[in-house]
């Protein structure tokens, strides 16, 4: 699973922020230290992990770690979908 | 002093003197100076009236220059157009103005008829031999043996007071509609005598024509040369597409001085083949307009080391008002170079929005008093006066010692989710990226929009990103980079900011079309 949310949440940050170039870019480019990621496309890409994926991250979720790269971020989304299907189970 | 009795001493004392070097024709100062007359007497016998505005639509040619200081000993009010404009924007400056006479080539009169434009101009006189059209509506056009069958006798002094109006500028403005600058002798000779005094400029000297006539730094080349009985060389607007042909006719025709937008200075470094080539009869390069990217700067006076550099700084309305003469190259360190201190006479004050002084060091308004300081807009012959002292729009700090910085037009001081950002410091950084031929920036709703050219086809979005965020505050790091293969210009060879907005908002593709790409070098 966690390749398909990887490659989902790549692909929307290069067509959202980077105009479709996704040269140079990779799963581990540090988001914030690229000028990707402040806190008004943070809000847009919580949005988008909601809309995509049905995931709520808490507030203390959200934070400079969890936004680091695309692979930190997925593994979160993984982690939390992993959990609702326990929970659901 | 007034325009119209510039050249008449030269044709006294050295009739025979080339006056001004055209690429088909060349004019002598006594020949300059009859052919004027007669195009004085052809408008007068045409209907001009004193205080009547003249429309001259002529490629810059000798005769261009002509036609513009006929006008003027007939008393009228020269308004030099645009030949790159179409022909319903000539329409609306001629509406604006009021023009019934206008002095123009057949071939862009055949432009005016196809487009169905005319009113309200009733005489065209031809500045050339061609047929005489039909006009669609009631008018007449004068053939140019008219013209030249004229009376080369000068005619009375039109007027003596330096203070009255001798030309109108039409600028785009902000909102696209243009506006009609209103500058007296008095406001064009204080920035021409100045200019002119700053490098010495003497009989031998040979100034390039390059900037459009319509755009004030024509104002320069022409009467600046002409009241000094120097050379006036045109560099026609063919020549002015191309580095190459300008570089050739600078050395061919051993060009001393050269006034230009920094764009065209660019051209002929980036095609033209400068930094090899050189140009060594060029000793004085004075450039304004836009902001000159100081990385090319460099380049730019590495390749012509014999030349002294000036930033001169003004909106049209107060013609030049500041000036900076570059003591060498910018030192590697330095991002942007002064403005300059205040010039022409004029007096400079850095206000904040209230209208009070701010202290050396912080940003606020520049407010320009002084012989510069146009008389007013035209406005539909409403004739609004200039405010006193003027304010430029423009936003400066002043450096302890003396020298004013630019950081901008207020205009360019947007807001995006409530934090000012100055666009041309945004710009500055980007332009900071070696790999980064040109940029420009702006705000799209709450998105910041940088536009800019690769130097080379590796440079990745990301780069651009990750480069801002390093120099910038997170708020001013463009949240949308395009990268193009070339930014649409005005006439006047600036980039055009409101049409490259456009296009963005549109998603205009022709115009802006994305850059080539290639993989960039593997990081370590």
């Amino acid at each position: 699973m966690e390749p398909r949310v990887r490659a989902d949440i790549r692909r929307y940050i290069v067509a959202t922020w980077l105009s479709g170039d996704d040269r140079g870019f990779d799963d581990e480019t540090d988001l914030q230290q690229s000028g990707i990621l402040d806190s008004f496309t943070t809000l847009a890409l919580i949005g988008f992990l909601d809309d995509s994926f049905q995931v709520q991250l808490e507030p203390a979720e959200i934070n400079a770690d969890t936004f680091r790269s695309v692979s930190r971020l997925a593994r979160l989304v993984v982690q939390k979908l992993e959990q609702r299907e326990k929970t659901g189970a | 002093m007034r325009i119209d009795r510039l050249v008449s001493p030269w044709a006294e004392r050295v009739p025979d003197r080339v006056a001004i070097e055209g690429v088909r024709e060349t004019l002598t100062y006594r020949e300059l100076d009859r052919l004027a007359n007669r195009f004085a007497h052809a408008l007068r016998a045409a209907g001009v009236e004193p205080g009547d505005r003249v429309g001259v639509h002529v490629p810059r040619s000798p005769r261009t220059v002509a036609a513009m200081l006929g006008a003027s000993r007939a008393g009228a009010v020269y308004v030099p157009l645009d030949p790159g404009s179409p022909p319903a924007r000539m329409q609306l400056v001629a509406r604006d103005c009021g023009l019934r006479h206008v002095v123009i080539t057949p071939g862009l009169l055949a432009g005016w008829i196809a487009a169905g434009v005319q009113e309200p101009v009733e005489r065209f006189l031809l500045a050339e031999d061609g047929a005489v059209p039909a006009l669609p509506a009631p008018g007449r056009v004068h053939p140019w043996p008219e013209v030249q069958a004229a009376s080369a006798d000068p005619l009375p002094p039109p007027g003596a007071s330096p203070d009255e109006l001798a030309y109108l500028l039409y600028t785009s403005g902000s909102t696209g509609v243009p506006k009609g600058v209103m500058l007296s002798h008095r406001n064009a000779l204080a920035f021409v005598d100045w200019a002119c005094d700053a490098i010495g400029l003497r009989e031998a000297d040979r100034v390039a024509s390059v900037a459009p006539f319509h755009f004030d730094l024509s104002v320069f080349d022409i009467w600046g040369s002409l009241s000094r009985g120097a050379t006036l060389v045109v560099v026609d607007e063919g020549m002015v597409a191309s580095g190459r042909a300008m570089v050739d006719r600078i050395q061919a025709r051993g060009i001393t001085v050269w006034y230009s937008v920094p764009s065209a200075i660019l051209l002929m470094l980036e095609n033209g083949g400068l930094a090899d080539r050189g140009a060594p009869s060029l000793r004085a390069v004075y450039f304004a307009g836009e902001v000159f990217p100081v990385k090319h700067l460099r380049r730019a006076m590495a390749a012509l080391p014999q030349a002294r550099f000036y930033n001169l700084f003004g909106p049209t309305e107060t013609n030049v008002c500041t000036a900076y003469a570059l003591p060498g190259p910018p030192p590697p360190e330095a991002t942007a170079i002064p403005i300059g201190q205040a010039s022409c006479g004029d007096v400079a004050t850095v206000v904040d929005p209230e209208g009070r002084p701010v202290p050396d060091g912080e940003v606020g308004e520049l407010f320009i008093e002084g012989p510069t300081v146009m008389l007013g807009y035209w406005d539909g012959g409403r004739r609004t006066p200039a405010r006193h002292p003027y304010p430029t729009g423009d936003m400066v700090s002043r450096r302890p010692d003396g020298e004013l910085m630019y950081h901008g037009r207020r205009d360019h001081m947007v807001k995006i989710h409530g934090f000012r950002i100055e666009l041309g410091e945004v710009e500055a950084a980007l332009l900071a990226h070696p790999g980064i031929q040109e940029a420009i920036a702006f705000a799209v709703e709450q998105q910041l929009v940088a536009v800019a050219i690769p130097s080379q086809p590796s440079l990745s979005v990301l780069e651009v990103k990750r480069h801002c965020a390093a120099r910038l505050p997170r708020y001013m790091v463009p949240g949308e980079v395009r990268l193009v293969q070339g930014l649409p210009r005005t006439s006047s060879g600036k980039i055009d900011r409101v049409r490259t907005r456009n296009a963005v908002v549109s998603g205009d593709t022709a115009l802006l079309a994305p850059a080539l790409r290639a993989e960039p070098r593997k990081e370590p």
